[in-house]
């Protein structure tokens, strides 16, 4: 793990900065942002916060795992449609359970295809984005669907009541899945697995962990999640539009790589991503409440994942290359050398 | 057989066993073209089963060169990044998209300074992909769609959504005037200026991917980054290089599409990344860098073209297609995938 002692500070900044800019953006937000401090923007955070938050969990254990699914956007869309397209046919309970179905067999597919046939995981996903983008049209005929029936506005009301005050059930499904996928990850073995997995796939499977099986796990996991994300989000807005994972992607690989899953894999954790959702959500939120617009907003949002992705090959770059230097033993030769000359020196 | 021998025991700077001579290439490639000429005849059998009309017809034969003609400019700088093992840009739909931009809006100081503007912002991205991928080993992927999410941000903040046309005030009319024009140019009535560009683009592209100590270079590189760094190529500059050549080749056909469709929109390059990509594994390159020939491509192109041609006779909408497209690509992927397993590289 980490070298502690030298540069103590920094390794701790490096290890808490992630709820340091938590504060930060809170802080400084509250103070100018107008408006930022109140109830209902708290809500409005939450609640925004929620259908990436829920697609971070499953992408974390991927990134974990040292893959990429590039289609978690695509399946929030094509689960939050296929939820009220085949509502009323199949009544919620059966909708639902298609669009899970649906995440299942789309993260199936993507794990399959890594584990089994080694085809790198971008690619992969990419075709699988692409696919499910073009399935979207098919099923929906280009049209946002939305559904305004009496069930539809109850589970509505009910998923964004407040049990406690900014507490809703839409709050509570996305937090109890933090938690238990947190707790899988610390406290079980299938949890380290991924870790092991992540950080040398080889020396895992030399050491008798099922490679493949963690892997195609982790991509169902995110499959699954990604589609809970959209179906909760389309039961909440009674309405699924097109361009509803969209951004997604993007807020939540910068998210995952600033809460501290390397993209090398092998380290990170699901809770982290979550506090880096909720600092860039917002941050986004401030954005908007300065009145500089959704413009200002995406652009932020694709600068900040550039910065990210920069810096995080940055950080892998530099490690490489002061790779097998030691500094200590530099200094003492060195150190060696001159004492030498300064032995030369004294007798002449 | 003897002839690489002697390369062998001579040894030294022969690099002749390290290139793809013309003739193994076009074998290597005739199978793409056998499959375009499958994919007509489909076209063929289609129309004499009545299931769609005019797939013959010489106005449809033309559609179809000519989207091929397109789709192959992205596709064959793009196969260069490729071939240096980077996958592929993903930045190429809004590079095409912004130099379309950047071109209508200098239209006001002549023809010449828009397109060189055009093809200086189009450097300008590659440079930046091109030196973040290559020096800092960014994953290619991510960092390119993380640029393409960042040049949507410019264009919504400079242009606000807005799309913009050439014949606005201010723009000089002759300007304007040849900017529509150039790229309708067709000659003998019959084959249009994109065209004849990707015939040019693809004469000097496999000329300098077989002919010339870059195109060695970028083989190595592509094959075996360490290999080739160890053995003292300037791989970083190669890859640079090649990201340059997909955001000069992106500019060029972007430029085409505003040209074509008269507007500057931001939705303009959309979907040019995957159709692409898609191409030039259907052309036989390989994601995993090293293999492959822009003939091939070529072929890819066409291939990509004529199935799109038929998919849009049959009446299945272009976002429906993506689903096909997606398909077709993950399948091809897989193929060179066990392919290249049975030759004894583990990855793809």
């Amino acid at each position: 793990m980490r070298r502690t002692g030298r540069n103590s500070l920094l390794v701790l900044g490096d290890k808490y900065r992630i709820y340091i800019l938590l504060v930060v953006v809170f802080a400084f937000m509250s103070l100018f942002a107008p408006r930022f401090f109140t109830i209902p923007n708290f809500t409005a955070i939450l609640n925004a916060i929620a259908l990436n938050a829920t697609a971070a969990i499953g992408f974390t254990v991927v990134m974990i795992c040292g893959q990429l699914d590039l289609s978690i956007g695509s399946v929030i869309t094509f689960s939050g449609v296929l939820t009220l397209g085949l509502q009323p046919v199949l009544g919620f309970a059966g909708a639902i359970a298609m669009a899970v179905a649906g995440g299942i067999i789309v993260g199936l597919f993507n794990g399959v295809l890594v584990a089994k046939a080694k085809i790198n995981s971008f690619i992969v996903t990419l075709g699988t984005m692409t696919i499910l983008r073009g399935a979207v049209y098919q099923f929906s005929g280009g049209n946002s669907i939305s559904v305004s029936n009496d069930q539809a506005f109850a589970i509505s009301d009910f998923l964004g009541k407040n049990l406690l005050p900014l507490v809703t059930p839409r709050i509570l499904i996305m937090l109890v899945l933090v938690v238990v996928l947190e707790l899988v990850l610390r406290r079980t073995r299938a949890g380290r697995n991924f870790y092991m997995v992540g950080g040398n796939r080889n020396t895992a499977w030399l050491a008798g962990i099922n490679t493949d099986r963690s892997l195609i796990v982790a991509f169902v996991l995110s499959g699954v999640m990604a589609a809970i994300a959209g179906i909760v989000s389309v039961l909440v807005s009674t309405s699924a539009t097109l361009n509803l994972g969209e951004n997604s992607l993007m807020y939540v690989i910068s998210a995952t790589i600033i809460g501290g899953t390397a993209m090398s894999g092998g380290k990170g954790g699901v809770a982290r991503s979550i506090v880096a959702i909720v600092s860039l959500e917002m941050l986004y939120t401030g954005i908007i409440l300065f009145g500089l617009g959704n413009e200002v907003k995406i652009f932020c949002a694709g600068l900040i994942l550039a910065y990210v992705v920069l810096y995080e090959a940055y950080a892998v770059y530099r490690h490489e290359k002061t790779l097998g230097q030691r500094p200590e033993l530099m200094k003492e030769l060195a150190e060696r050398a001159s004492a030498a000359k300064v032995k030369k020196s004294i007798p002449s | 057989m003897s002839d690489q021998n002697k390369a062998g025991v001579t040894g030294g700077a022969d690099t002749r066993n390290l290139r793809t001579g013309t003739f193994s290439s076009i074998m290597n490639t005739a199978g793409v073209y056998g499959m375009a000429v499958l994919f007509l005849l489909l076209g063929v059998l289609l129309q004499a089963t009545g299931v769609i009309g005019n797939f013959l017809s010489a106005q449809n034969m033309l559609n179809i060169v000519d989207a091929a003609a397109l789709v192959g400019i992205v596709a064959v700088g793009m196969a260069f990044v490729t071939y240096s093992g980077n996958f592929a840009d993903m930045s190429a739909p809004t590079t095409m998209a912004v130099t379309g931009y950047i071109c209508i809006a200098l239209l006001r100081y002549g023809f010449a300074v828009a397109i060189i503007g055009a093809l200086a912002v189009g450097l300008i991205i590659g440079l930046l992909n091109g030196f973040v991928v290559g020096r800092f080993k960014a994953n290619p992927i991510i960092w390119t769609l993380a640029v393409n999410y960042m040049t949507m941000g410019v264009i919504r903040l400079v242009w606000v959504n807005k799309q913009i046309y050439p014949d606005m005030e201010g723009s000089r009319p002759v300007a304007v005037a040849l900017f529509d024009s150039v790229y309708r140019l067709r000659f003998f009535n019959l084959i249009g200026l994109p065209l004849v560009i990707l015939l040019v683009l693809v004469v000097i592209g496999q000329f300098v991917l077989t002919r010339t100590s870059f195109g060695v270079k970028l083989k190595m590189t592509g094959s075996s980054l360490r290999a080739a760094k160890l053995s003292g190529i300037a791989v970083e500059r190669a890859i640079v290089v090649s990201f340059i050549l997909a955001a000069f080749t992106a500019t060029v056909a972007g430029l085409a599409v505003t040209s074509l469709a008269r507007v500057g929109a931001w939705y303009n390059g959309a979907g040019y990344d995957f159709k692409a990509v898609t191409a030039i594994v259907i052309g036989g390159m390989t994601l995993a860098g090293g293999r492959g020939t822009i003939l091939g491509v070529l072929g890819g192109s066409l291939i990509i073209a004529i199935i799109n041609n038929i998919m849009t006779l049959i009446g299945i909408n272009t976002f429906s297609q993506d689903m096909v497209r997606g398909a077709i690509f993950i399948a091809v992927v897989g193929i060179n995938a066990l392919s290249l397993r049975r030759m004894g590289r583990d990855d793809a």
